[in-house]
């Protein structure tokens, strides 16, 4: 047999052999290089429209500047920061609903064109209190089941303590004047919250575990595998 | 502000003479630990596990028999013969004494298993199934491990953390045997035991109870043992594991002669 006779299949195979394995390798060196993987993961849809930028931000930038411990009641108390039941979301919205508001041209609300939309929203919060129903948030950042992550000791770390200069390897990675206020000590890892309308993760802030490692031992933190681990 | 953990060395002393065999160890091991249910399959095809177990001696012959029993559990060997077979070192010794196990590395090689002496350490062999309703009740500090890795007793290492965190919110500090008692942090086994026949605590610090007993047999090792003023022993200690496990050997006026296991 001539061996030019079979070279034409044999450079097919080996040309789809090599597109296959390629794929498969740019894909893994995307999913591992980019947080999220493709963009997946990113600003999940959620039951209700529920934007940051009035709730927690400023009031000079048309927010009503709540403090993010004030519905995330439990971020300096334990593990979890919760997200806040739906009778918390009444403590304004029983006066900040349909009934009393009126979608008015000439006053747009907090910057906000479409008011008319927001009203309808926040008749959904109403309306969920009124059935007994919770609201399902879909959760942005996500950590495995096997990682126990509290909170409390992070916020405890940032927020007290005598003044000192820290560099977070997360985020920009600017020296930090710590203590900050516990609104400050959230942007560390979550971005800044306030400025957004969907929550999403920020470049430079995945929460995988080489961040988490990259912190423990820039501050001299521990770095057993069951401090985090369980 | 953080709690300092680099000087602990943690240990557990278990009084034979104490112990009356009642499982309540076992049963509350069961529970924090998420541990699935040892039904009647499970013990046919002798896959059933505990982390402790309660091991059943007869001494003498009928009618005139005892039941001895010794509660088995990891001994957190010093030389620990699991931690050097592991091939992605998915168990080591942690800082503080403990033998750790990481569920999340281990793949399932099963020679730590192969390598202890205590047979305390055991396979997921299936996924693990609880009743329905029972699902409710498991620890969310403790993972659920899945089919195909290793797991063994952590001397319930969650709850030593949430102990940590108490500490450090009442104003840091160093975790002794004080705030220890204050934080009612013990294994789940040692909280359970109705006759105090386990205890746990700190061998570095003065104040804890199983001090002396760790500083008398780690004085006189097994070449002197007739040395030792307690009655402190450790399990195969011939095979120089280094538990930080002691135990203390029962008192018997009147032995009765020839024993079986079973």
């Amino acid at each position: 047999m001539r061996p030019s006779a079979n070279i034409i299949p044999l450079a097919l195979v080996g040309l789809v052999v090599t597109g296959i394995v390629g794929f498969i390798v740019v894909v893994l060196f995307i999913s591992w290089f980019s947080n999220p993987p493709f963009g997946l993961g990113n600003a999940p849809a959620q039951p209700i429209d529920f934007p940051h930028t009035v709730h927690a931000g400023s009031p000079a930038e048309g927010g009503v500047g709540i403090a993010c411990e004030f519905c995330h009641r439990n971020v300096t108390e334990g593990a979890a920061a919760t997200v806040p039941a739906v009778e918390q979301c009444l403590f304004c919205h029983q006066q900040v609903n349909p009934e009393n508001l009126v979608a008015d041209a000439s006053h747009d609300g907090h910057g906000h064109n479409d008011l008319a939309g927001d009203l309808a929203e926040m008749q959904r919060v109403v309306d969920k209190f009124n059935d007994n129903d919770p609201i399902d948030w879909e959760r942005v950042h996500r950590l495995p089941d096997h990682v126990r992550f509290v909170h409390e000791a992070h916020l405890r770390f940032l927020t007290q303590g005598e003044p000192r200069t820290v560099s977070l390897p997360i985020g920009d990675g600017q020296p930090m004047q710590l203590p900050v206020p516990v609104g400050q000590a959230c942007s560390v890892c979550h971005g800044d919250v306030a400025s957004m309308e969907e929550v999403q993760p920020q470049p430079g802030q995945s929460l995988k575990m080489g961040t988490c490692v990259d912190c423990h031992r820039e501050l001299n933190a521990p770095t057993d595998c069951t401090i985090c681990h369980k | 502000m953080v709690t300092s953990r680099a000087k602990h060395k943690w240990g557990m002393v278990v009084d034979l003479d104490r112990c009356n065999g009642c499982q309540a160890c076992v049963v509350a091991c069961q529970a924090e630990n998420n541990l699935p249910i040892n039904d009647k399959n499970a013990f046919l095809q002798s896959r059933a596990y505990e982390w402790i177990r309660i091991e059943r001696y007869w001494e003498g012959e009928y009618p005139n028999v005892r039941a001895r029993f010794i509660p088995v559990l990891c001994q957190h060997c010093e030389n620990a013969p699991c931690e050097p077979v592991c091939p992605v070192f998915a168990t080591y010794h942690s800082a503080e004494g403990l033998n750790v196990q990481l569920y999340n590395r281990c793949v399932g090689t099963r020679y730590c298993i192969n390598n202890c002496p205590y047979q305390v350490r055991f396979f997921n062999y299936w996924h693990p199934n609880w009743p329905e309703r029972l699902e409710n009740q498991l620890n969310p500090d403790v993972t659920v491990r899945t089919r195909g890795i290793t797991e063994k007793c952590t001397f319930c290492i969650q709850r030593l953390r949430r102990a940590e965190l108490q500490v450090e919110r009442r104003g840091g500090g160093t975790l002794n045997n004080e705030t220890l008692k204050s934080g009612n942090y013990m294994p789940s086994c040692v909280q359970a035991c109705p006759t105090n026949a386990l205890m746990f605590g700190d061998q570095q610090d003065e104040q804890s109870p199983i001090k002396p007993y760790f500083d008398d047999v780690n004085k006189h090792n097994i070449h002197h043992e007739h040395e030792r003023e307690t009655r402190g022993y450790r399990l195969l200690e011939e095979m120089n594991t280094k538990p930080n496990l002691i135990y203390l050997k029962k008192v018997d006026k009147n032995p009765v002669k020839g024993g079986q296991h079973g």
